[in-house]
């Protein structure tokens, strides 16, 4: 069976007792920093830090690579495009392509920011329950005035938990539609734009009946999209004021390389 | 503890569901509503608790209109409802999370969620499954952590929408012997089927048919009723044939037909005696 990318590990690191805010906040920290650096020092500033983190985070490197994997295409396409279609001084000739080594220099970079934000996010994901980080975006959430577009913190993060429970449910239900139209002759492979339609439709109409269920029961279990307290209790510790501390200093360091 | 005053309501089409319903359901019951598809049984269900307004008449609950906005999550905590499918109830990732639910949407302090999620874990004795995601387990496990999830708002009357009717016979069992239970500690249970066989243990039996209530009494009297079976209802198999049995002269008490091994014993007796 694949294992699910970017999915909580449950554990006991120093890590996983942060406050989901901090870590919210700090992988935000990190990401607009990864964007923002153009020097190869900050770069490796920021891989130091990430196996640093992960070090405390006493998380299997597995999780880190399953993170990137998927995207592994897309990333050598950044490079590819980089190098060789950036003007710049040449390093070799292959036919019409002339690789430059400021496309290098671009590539290298550009595919460094992109997988730091896959490990960074990697690394929140997997110290993190996912109903802690919900928790989180809606008590951050929480100040903004949302009612005037008509929503609340707390719809928000309920959407968040119930997508996240949901999928299984869809990826099962999308396997039943098939397995239902191919017990009537349909084939996947031969007809691909046939079947399209015949699996989207049979499996939209049991999706909203789902959702009309689910509806129900929510609204019967008191659920009226307001104010509603959590199971999870956030409070910020000395340990997360500390990290925050220790990571605004990273940023500014980093900044001045 | 609820009473149902002339409540009518029909569908957006035009189609009636619900017509001149009456009915007071008291503190500690065991109501049993039967009827075939489409008599209206889960459509009253739905009035139970709010999730439906009657457009006619009026359904309180303790006092409380379920017309009233303002009552209605007092209502939701008195009257909760188990579904038919137990997949389309879950709303947490694991099984804590989702028994939180109630609670959370009741606006307690989290130190009373906890309390509340332990106790209902430990009404249904699924303590071992408290971080396993609900969509893991069986369908009669499934149909438990949905009723964890109501009991977590400790509510005191419970109403179970065909509840068994996705399981297997022995897990439908396991629950409907979990709801005799609650009852038997003080819970007040409307528990709607078209399986006539799981309700010798009720107290009260309602017939509906096109919406309407047509029959009411005691299960002895009801299963005695000539009329049920023109309502396209079978009769639970030991009933039916301690009726034939009748015919031929043969008594068999009303409390014997209440499962297979007391049918026996009193077939046995009969056969000593002669």
């Amino acid at each position: 069976m694949h294992e699910p990318v970017f999915s909580y590990v449950p554990g006991v690191s120093p890590l996983h007792k942060l406050d989901p805010r901090t870590k919210l906040v700090v992988v935000m920290l990190l990401g607009i920093l990864a964007f923002r650096i153009e020097n190869f020092a900050g770069i490796g500033a920021l891989f130091i830090l990430f196996f640093a983190l992960t070090l405390l985070s006493r998380l299997p490197m597995t999780v880190f690579f399953r993170a990137v994997r998927p995207m592994m295409l897309f990333i050598i396409f950044i490079f590819l495009a980089q190098l060789f279609f950036s003007d710049g001084r040449p390093l070799a000739t292959f036919w019409v392509l002339q690789p430059s080594m400021e496309g290098l220099e671009n590539g290298l970079t550009l595919v460094s920011r992109f997988i730091l934000l896959l490990l960074f996010a990697a690394l929140l994901t997997a110290s993190t329950d996912p109903s802690a980080i919900t928790c989180g975006i809606e008590r951050m959430l929480r100040p903004l005035p949302l009612q005037w577009l008509g929503i609340s913190s707390f719809e928000l993060a309920t959407m968040m938990n119930i997508s996240i429970a949901f999928l299984p449910l869809l990826f099962e239900r999308v396997e039943r539609t098939k397995a239902a139209q191919a017990a009537r002759g349909m084939d996947f492979v031969k007809n691909p734009f046939h079947s399209v339609p015949a699996l989207a439709i049979p499996l939209l109409r049991g999706v909203i009946r789902d959702a009309e269920e689910l509806a129900l029961a929510m609204e019967s279990r008191g659920y009226q999209g307001k104010r509603r307290t959590s199971m999870h209790e956030l409070s910020m510790q000395n340990r997360d004021w500390i990290a925050l501390f220790v990571i605004v200093l990273f940023i500014i360091i980093v900044l001045n390389l | 503890m609820i009473r149902l005053e002339k409540v009518s309501y029909s569908y957006p089409d035009g189609t009636p569901a619900l017509e001149n319903i009456n009915l007071a359901i008291k503190k500690g019951e065991f109501i049993a509503i039967i009827g075939k598809n489409g008599s209206g049984k889960s459509t009253l269900a739905l009035h139970l608790n709010g999730l439906l307004k009657p457009q006619k008449g009026k359904v309180i609950i303790r006092g409380m209109d379920t017309r009233d906005i303002s009552k209605l999550p007092g209502i939701r905590k008195l009257v909760g409802i188990v579904f038919q499918n137990p997949e389309t109830q879950f709303v947490g990732r694991t099984v804590e999370e989702d028994l939180a639910f109630g609670p959370e949407n009741l606006c307690l302090p989290p130190v009373e969620i906890r309390k509340c999620v332990d106790m209902a874990l430990a009404e249904t004795g699924f303590e071992k499954y408290r971080y396993r995601s609900p969509k893991t387990l069986s369908g009669g496990q499934g149909q438990f952590v949905a009723l964890a999830g109501i009991l977590a708002m400790r509510p005191e009357c419970l109403v179970f929408d065909e509840v068994t009717s996705m399981l297997d016979p022995d897990s439908g069992t396991d629950v409907l012997e979990r709801i005799r239970k609650l009852q038997r500690k003080g819970k007040t249970v409307v528990y709607i089927t078209h399986n006539l066989e799981e309700l010798h243990a009720a107290d009260r039996i309602i017939v509906m048919d096109k919406g309407r209530i047509v029959l009411e009494g005691d299960p002895e009297s009801v299963f005695a009723d000539p009329s049920l079976q023109s309502l396209g209802l079978t009769l639970p198999s030991l009933i039916e044939l301690a009726a034939r049995l009748k015919t031929c002269g043969v008594a068999i008490p009303w409390e014997k037909t209440s499962s297979p091994h007391s049918f026996a014993e009193e077939i046995c007796q009969l056969f000593l005696k002669t």
